[in-house]
Parts: C-alpha cells; sequence; structure tokens
C-alpha cells in the first residue's frame, strides 16, 4: 500500500495527498444507575485530495487496499478536473515548500470494554451512595483514538496516532420551586489511554465532592442581573474566550469570507496584556493538552501566534491561505475522517498568562460575576461570540456571594479584548471538547483567569 | 440491497452463533457527491463512498453494541466480537429489547441517481443569483449535496426493513459586507427532489437575504425590557428541537429531570399549539419510514391543541418509564399555523424583538435560557424598527408555551420541517448599559 500510493503521487506537480485513516471509539454511559450506552466503533478508509490551479477534488472510500485507493485517487482527480473545467481560476501551482515527515513510535494500545464499564459503575455507585440530595446522576467514559498515515506528492509522510481518554460526571438536584439545576465536569484523562490516567476509581472522588458542593450552592442559585457587567472569567473556563472569541475570526478560511480579522492584521485589538497563540506541540514549556506535529496537507506544525502584546499579528492558514496572505504556514490544515477534507482549524489556542493572583482579581471587583464552568460557544465573523455558563457567583465588594443559575455571556472579542486589565499568573486547559465546522475535530483551549466587561444574559 | 441483506444475515447469525439471545442489525451503503463554495468562490469537488454496519445484542439480559464501516466477513467478525464483549461487561436490564416483528416493508423514495451536470447548474445559478440580486452578499461558505443511501434493518425477531432514498441538499453560511461594516452570519439548509430546482425561489430564501442586506444599518441596543419575542420559522425550530430534547426525550424521563414527566394528557403550552413529527407529510423529503429502533415510522402529535400527547421516547426509555414508544425517531417537525400573517402579528406588538437566529447556551433542564439574538430586529410600536447587535434574550421555555401572542397563518418548508412564525410574550431583552434604560411590559 505505502508503495502504492507513493509510486501514484510521484510526478504530480501540484499538491495532493493521500490520507489512510483509521478511527477508533469506546463509549460508556451510565444514566441514574443504568448503563445505556455500551459500545465502541471502527472506522477505516482513505481520502485523496489533488489541487488543480486553484480548485480542489477530494475523494472517499470505507476500507482499505490497493484497489480502493486507486478508485479513489482516480475519483479525487476526476472530481478536480470537473470543477477546473466549469468554474477555472488560473491560480499558480501550489507546493508545500518544506515537506515534513514524523513518525509516531508507541503503538496503538486498545482497551478493554470491561475496564471502562466497571469504571463507571464503580463511581456510579460511589456517587448513589454517597450523595442522597441528588435528583438524578450520570457517567460517561470516552476512549477514542484517530490513527493517520499521511503522503503527499511534495514527499510529506506522517504516521501519527491522537488517543484521547476523559471521564464526564453530571449531576442534578431539584430546586425548591420544583426546577432541576445541573453541573457536570471532565474529570482526569488527557491525549492518552484509559491506564495513562485512571487506575482507582478513589482517585476521582475528591473532585466528584467538589462538583457536588458547586451543585449544592447552584441549587440556591440566583439569576444574573441582565446587562453588561464587570466579570473575573475564571482559568477554566479562559479557552473559550481564545478558542470562541478570538480563534474563528483568525482563521484564514473565515477571514477570506471577510471576519473582523481581516481588517485589523497590525492593529491593537486588545489590552497591551493579551498575548493569544495557537500551540502546535509544546505550550508554555509543557506538552501541549493535544499535540500536532504534522498537519493534514504535509505542514510540520508551529506555533500560530495570533495577539502579541494586544497587536494581531497572523492568521491561522493551510497552504492556500498562507500563499494568499504571504504568511508562513504553521500547520493548520486538518481534517477530521477520512471522509473529511482538511480544513483550517485549532490546535491548542491559549490566551498567555498575566501576573496577577485570582484572589486579587475577585477582591477588586465591587460589583460584578465571577464565571467558572461553561459548556458551549459560538463565534460570529463579526467577532461576536456567546458561551453558555453553567456555574459562577455574585462578587459584591471583592467578596464571592450567591452562587448563578445557567446563563451565558456574549460581546465582540476585540471590544471586550479591550477592557482586559487583570490576568492571572496561572493557565488552565480543557482537553475534552470538539470543535464543529463542518467537520467535528478534537481541540484543546487555555489560559488565565480575566477580569473584563461582558454581556451576561438573566432577568 | 442484496449485498446488504447478505451482510445482515451474516451477522445476525454470528452473532447467534457467539451466543446472543436477541440481535438486531443495520447494514447501509451510501454516496454522496457535494460541491462547495468557500469566501464566494468554488472551491471543491467532494464525493464520499461509505458502508456501515451497526449491531445491538442482548445476551443474558446485558446490552452491547458495536459498528464497523465494512461490510466483508472479516470486518464483520471483529465487530461481532466487540458486540458480543461489551454485552458480556454489561449489567442486567429487563427493559432491553429489540424490535418486534409487525410487518416487514422495503421502501424507495426520491432521486436515486444524482445528475451531477444539472444539480451543478442549479447551484451556480444560485451563486449568480446572489451576486446579482444581493451584491453585498458574501457568501461564506455554500455546500450543495446530493445523498444517495440504501440500507437494511433486521433481528432474531424476522424483522426485515429495507430502505433505499436520494435527494438534494444545499446549506449556505451567508453574511452582508459594506466596506468595513459586516453583518452576522445566517444560514439556510434546504432538502429537495429537483436537481433543476430554482433555489434563490424556494420560500423564504429571498426573505432571509433581504433582512441580511437591512442588517447592515444595525446598531447595539442599550437597556433592558420585557416583551414579545417573535422568533422566525427556522429559530422556532431550532427551540423545538431543545424543548423535545430536554423535556420529551430518552435522557430526561430516565432521569426524571423533564419539568414534564408527569404531565401526560396535560396542558402544557396555549391551546393555539400543536407540534407533530410529520415524515410522512409530502411536503418532507424523504422523510424517515424506519425507526432507529426498527419500527415502521408513523407522524404523530408531541403537543396537540396545547395538551402534551406523546413523549419521543426509544423502546428502552419506554420500557424504562413505562411510557409508550414514540412513533417516529425523525426530527421532521410541523406546527399548525395560525390565521394572523407575520405582519398582523407584529403589528399588535407594543415593544419586542424579530429574532431570527438563537446563539445561546445549553438551556437548563426546567427550560431556562439565555442567549445572542442574532440577525435580529426590534419592534416597536406594532413596528420593525431597526436591526440589533449585541443582544440578549432570556426566559423560560415551558412557561414561554403558554404565553403565546400568536403563530402565523405563512409556513416554510425547508423540506426537513414545516414551521410559521411564533410570538410568545414575557422574554427579557437586554444589551448593554442595562440599568439605564429599563422597562416592564407584558
Amino acid at each position: 500500500m505505502d508503495e502504492y500510493i507513493r509510486r501514484a503521487l510521484a510526478g504530480v506537480m501540484n499538491h495532493a495527498e493521500v490520507r489512510t485513516q483509521t478511527m477508533r471509539g469506546r463509549n460508556v454511559s451510565v444514566v441514574s444507575g443504568n448503563l445505556v450506552g455500551n459500545s465502541s466503533f471502527v472506522s477505516t478508509g482513505v481520502g485523496a485530495r489533488f489541487y488543480q490551479d486553484g480548485v480542489w477534488g477530494f475523494a472517499s472510500s470505507s476500507g482499505g487496499g490497493e484497489e480502493n485507493v486507486k478508485a479513489v485517487i482516480a475519483s479525487a482527480k476526476e472530481n478536480a478536473a470537473l470543477l477546473h473545467s466549469r468554474r477555472p481560476k488560473h491560480k499558480p501551482a501550489l507546493t508545500n515548500a518544506r515537506p515534513a515527515e514524523h513518525r509516531e513510535q508507541t503503538p496503538f494500545r486498545d482497551t478493554d470494554q470491561k475496564l471502562l464499564t466497571d469504571f463507571a459503575r464503580a463511581l456510579d455507585s460511589h456517587i448513589e451512595t454517597t450523595y442522597k440530595d441528588l435528583a438524578s446522576r450520570s457517567v460517561v467514559v470516552r476512549a477514542n483514538c484517530i490513527e493517520k498515515t499521511l503522503y503527499t506528492a511534495e514527499g510529506s509522510f506522517a504516521y501519527q496516532l491522537f488517543p484521547r481518554v476523559y471521564v464526564i460526571v453530571v449531576m442534578s438536584m431539584e430546586t425548591a420551586d420544583g426546577a432541576t439545576v445541573e453541573l457536570f465536569d471532565v474529570l482526569g484523562g488527557g491525549a492518552g489511554y484509559f491506564t495513562d490516567y485512571y487506575s482507582d476509581p478513589s482517585q476521582l472522588y475528591p473532585a466528584i465532592d467538589k462538583l457536588h458542593t458547586e451543585l449544592a450552592a447552584k441549587k440556591e442559585g440566583v439569576f444574573p442581573n441582565a446587562g453588561e457587567r464587570l466579570c473575573v472569567i475564571d482559568s477554566e473556563i479562559a479557552g473559550m474566550v481564545a478558542h470562541e472569541a478570538v480563534g474563528h475570526t483568525t482563521e484564514a478560511d473565515l477571514v477570506l469570507a471577510g471576519s473582523v480579522a481581516a481588517t485589523n492584521l497590525h492593529k491593537q485589538v486588545a489590552s497591551p496584556l493579551i498575548s493569544l497563540t495557537d500551540f502546535a506541540h509544546t505550550a508554555f514549556g509543557q506538552p501541549a493538552p493535544l499535540p500536532v506535529y504534522v498537519d493534514d496537507e504535509g505542514t510540520e506544525c508551529k506555533d500560530a501566534v495570533i495577539i502579541k502584546d494586544g497587536i494581531l499579528v497572523g492568521y491561522m492558514n493551510n497552504l492556500e491561505s498562507a500563499l494568499h496572505f504571504g504568511m508562513e504556514p504553521a500547520g493548520n490544515a486538518r481534517a477530521y475522517n477520512y471522509s473529511d477534507e482538511p480544513l483550517v482549524r485549532m490546535r491548542n489556542t491559549a490566551l498567555h498568562p498575566g501576573q496577577d493572583k485570582l484572589a486579587d482579581m475577585i477582591a477588586s471587583v465591587e460589583d460584578g460575576y465571577y464565571l467558572t464552568k461553561t459548556q458551549n460557544g459560538q463565534a460570529d465573523t463579526t467577532g461576536e461570540f456567546m458561551f453558555g455558563i453553567t456555574m459562577g457567583y455574585e462578587i459584591k465588594n471583592g467578596k464571592l456571594g450567591r452562587a448563578l443559575r445557567d446563563t451565558t455571556i456574549s460581546g465582540v472579542a476585540f471590544n471586550m479584548l479591550k477592557t482586559v486589565d487583570m490576568l492571572s499568573d496561572t493557565v488552565s486547559w480543557d482537553f475534552a471538547g470538539y470543535c464543529g465546522k463542518k467537520q467535528p475535530m478534537p481541540v484543546s483551549m487555555g489560559g488565565p483567569a480575566i477580569r473584563c466587561k461582558v454581556n451576561i444574559g438573566g432577568r | 440491497m442484496e449485498r446488504l441483506k447478505q451482510a445482515a444475515a451474516y451477522t445476525l447469525q454470528a452473532l447467534r452463533a457467539a451466543g446472543a439471545d436477541d440481535a438486531q442489525v443495520s447494514c447501509a451503503e451510501g454516496k454522496a457527491e457535494e460541491f462547495n463554495v468557500d469566501a464566494g468562490e468554488f472551491s471543491l469537488i467532494r464525493s464520499v463512498y461509505s458502508a456501515s454496519a451497526s449491531m445491538k445484542v442482548i445476551k443474558g439480559r446485558k446490552k452491547g453494541t458495536a459498528a464497523v464501516n465494512q461490510l466483508d466477513k472479516e470486518a464483520i467478525d471483529i465487530a461481532v466480537a466487540e458486540c458480543i464483549a461489551a454485552a458480556d461487561s454489561g449489567v442486567e436490564d429487563d427493559a432491553l429489547s429489540i424490535a418486534a416483528l409487525e410487518e416487514n416493508a422495503d421502501f424507495k423514495e426520491g432521486s436515486l441517481v444524482c445528475d451531477k451536470a444539472a444539480f451543478f447548474d442549479s447551484v451556480i445559478r444560485l451563486t449568480e443569483d446572489i451576486k446579482r440580486e444581493y451584491p453585498q452578499i458574501m457568501i461564506e461558505q455554500l455546500i450543495a449535496t446530493h445523498s444517495y443511501g440504501k440500507h437494511v434493518v433486521a433481528n432474531t425477531n424476522g424483522v426485515l426493513f429495507t430502505e433505499e432514498d436520494g435527494s438534494y441538499n444545499v446549506s449556505v453560511m451567508y453574511s452582508a459586507h459594506d466596506g468595513e461594516n459586516a453583518t452576522s452570519f445566517n444560514y439556510f439548509d434546504y432538502d429537495f427532489l429537483d436537481p433543476r430546482t430554482d433555489i434563490i425561489a424556494l420560500e423564504g430564501v429571498r426573505a432571509m437575504l433581504d433582512r441580511a442586506v437591512a442588517e447592515l444599518e444595525t446598531r447595539p441596543f442599550t437597556g433592558k425590557f420585557v416583551g414579545t419575542a417573535v422568533f422566525s420559522p427556522a429559530c422556532l425550530g431550532d427551540f423545538l428541537g431543545i424543548i423535545t430534547g430536554s423535556f420529551t426525550g430518552d435522557i430526561a424521563l430516565i432521569e426524571g429531570t423533564s419539568p414534564w414527566k408527569n404531565k401526560l394528557g396535560e396542558k402544557v403550552a396555549d391551546e393555539r399549539v400543536t407540534v407533530s413529527v410529520i415524515p410522512h407529510d409530502p411536503r418532507i423529503v424523504c422523510g424517515e419510514r424506519i425507526t432507529s429502533d426498527g419500527y415502521r415510522s408513523e407522524d404523530f402529535d408531541i403537543i396537540k391543541n396545547g395538551v402534551l400527547n406523546s413523549f419521543c421516547l426509544s423502546e428502552y426509555a419506554a420500557n424504562k418509564t413505562g411510557l409508550a414508544r414514540a412513533k417516529s425517531t425523525s426530527g421532521c417537525i410541523g406546527v399548525t399555523p395560525g390565521e394572523k400573517s407575520l405582519d398582523e402579528l407584529i403589528a399588535g406588538v407594543d415593544r419586542g424583538i424579530l429574532v431570527c437566529r438563537f446563539s445561546g447556551g445549553e438551556p437548563a433542564n426546567n427550560g431556562d435560557f439565555s442567549g445572542v439574538a442574532k440577525n435580529s430586529f426590534l419592534i416597536e410600536n406594532g413596528k420593525i424598527t431597526c436591526p440589533v447587535s449585541e443582544t440578549m434574550i432570556s426566559g423560560n421555555m415551558a412557561e414561554m408555551l403558554f404565553h403565546l401572542r400568536g403563530v402565523s397563518a405563512e409556513t416554510v418548508c425547508d423540506g426537513a420541517s414545516v414551521l410559521p412564525y411564533a410570538a410568545f410574550d414575557g422574554v427579557t431583552v437586554s444589551g448593554g448599559a442595562g440599568d439605564e434604560a429599563t422597562s416592564e411590559e407584558g
């Protein structure tokens, strides 16, 4: 297979790539004691993409084998030729000047399904027997791995594994008025395999206890006073600011579609305290939560610096957009499944830390909110962002007050970032999410606690 | 179809041989042809050939499921072993079941063969129509797809369904631009059967593009008031999707967190509210024919004249809760229209907002929601006065259904749903500097 693909790409003058891929996943869900999810999947296939004078042809098929690869390559070439014949762009050849090579040395390790079901059931049993005031409880275990082998016409080769594992615990309580409040958290896990992170369920008991305490406070929670408010956004959710508020608007395909970043390059878009980077595989001297070494166009992954000291200095690019903008590609072209073409995607996107202490930041707020947990978010090309807040507290005269019910915060990124006047000195990461943009994509996001003004929903 | 039937039969036989008491399998093959436009220019043609075998087994009152995307014996054998191993690691549960044998059937409908040339012409015409009629509109992304699929559902009770269908879909994400001035993105998504469809003429498309251009005059909303939210058909569909999931879905009923858990047969909305699942409606393109549990799909009412008529439960959740299984597992929602036009609805609103897209956090289990009103317009004294940005709305979905002001007579069918505009009172609208100008109204 290896030789066949290399031969098929030999002599192709434009960029082209062939990717074989296997996705494996194991999922266990226990809902209030019921094992409602107990499944596994394997998905194997090949995808090929060819560039022809400004347009692309892509094709994919499940399964493997030389005949399959041959058919996929032929179909991708036909598609590129068809589009070129109907909508020619006559753009110059596209090539990757610096082909990359990377071979993952650690082999894939499968996990026994029983290990996951036993672990989930043990956690569920602990929660059931320990906390009698819950209306419902759920435990979810996810162990997935994406295995990719990439060949490009320029000679890039990459064999990479992207394993990811995590445990989610969800609890709910009934309030005095008969409503139900819910809270969840990701407990442990990361880029790797189940046994790298989990052995004894009891290791998660302290985190579960903290979640229960927070939920009990939320049960007595109040709605925020809707409007623009001074907030301290905890480091646990600062990644959402990095990803949703800024990250998406600086993806080069969205810049070309007219995002707010298009007219702000080299301009002051944030407080001078703000620096933001999409890290490839190493961040702040540590391995990034979801490291990527070579992207799906065969570009060696480097850090993409987006904002430096408040100035917008760059975008996240694929080969084509990097050529358009005259920028160095940093390896942001990523495809989710074998059947997906590479798109401009984030990897490990984070705001850089400052020098403030979280306690001082809270103490500095006379009337505002401290927001600590989020669930989902959405960006807009205008820079207007929102994300859901599932846990937070009032701040009154520098002290934490009542907990909050679920709410949403929003703002316009480059306006909101100019209001940032304090950043904590520690960074937290969220690695368990998927970013949605035509295809899903595992991404991580991080940052320090931020003091800023945002709009908050409420009553 | 024979290859799929053989793969299904082989899978059931292998699961039986491995110790299954009951087993069910779905084998499928498909092909998608796709045209992509990015930043206003055609960028990619994509062809995707797919296959899958998804299996469920009950062994010793324990369940396991597994899926694989190949139909050869070797791949299925591995998946069968995984499925049995999952069941062995499971928990005994009397609520587990597979579909009962009723009446087997074969279904075939839609545009089974992609007319790639004609469809490409239609998509080119759409991009040219938009460029000519709406020069300020930027197509951020357009994805035009013909999807063909066939699948077999079979189980050890003797159930054997086959289904083959094909349809066209266009999904367009767009925004309006005038110099450095730009609007929020919005999108439309339509299913249809004719590859020569005049896409810009589909109901609701020009109205959405007209509004996008009007949004160039947007201004941030300041202050806060409680008023009327008029939801566009697409936005109403998003809200109803959340309500059906959070109030009538499996997890909400198994956990007992649904605020409607004891409301079957009781009033949960204004009596003018009827919400149905309509996969067989002739306006729906290739609606569901086989439920995800393996039963023949039927239309049904979730809410009829304001009364909760049915939950949306799988057979497992139904067995678990003692409630009835939903007759369809599709998301094809239809809402019965009202008698007033949209203009008449708006004319009756003193202060409110026309919400054309909602971008918000996951609503709480009890229906509390808050989020940004995107692509939205302020309504004052019965008239749309200006487009607004940086505006949030909040309220409670369960309460909102009782505070219905009206449902429009006109509906929009996108091939997957048939929805009117709907106006609800008691929604909080807030913007920046929220304390300065607050007022309350019903």
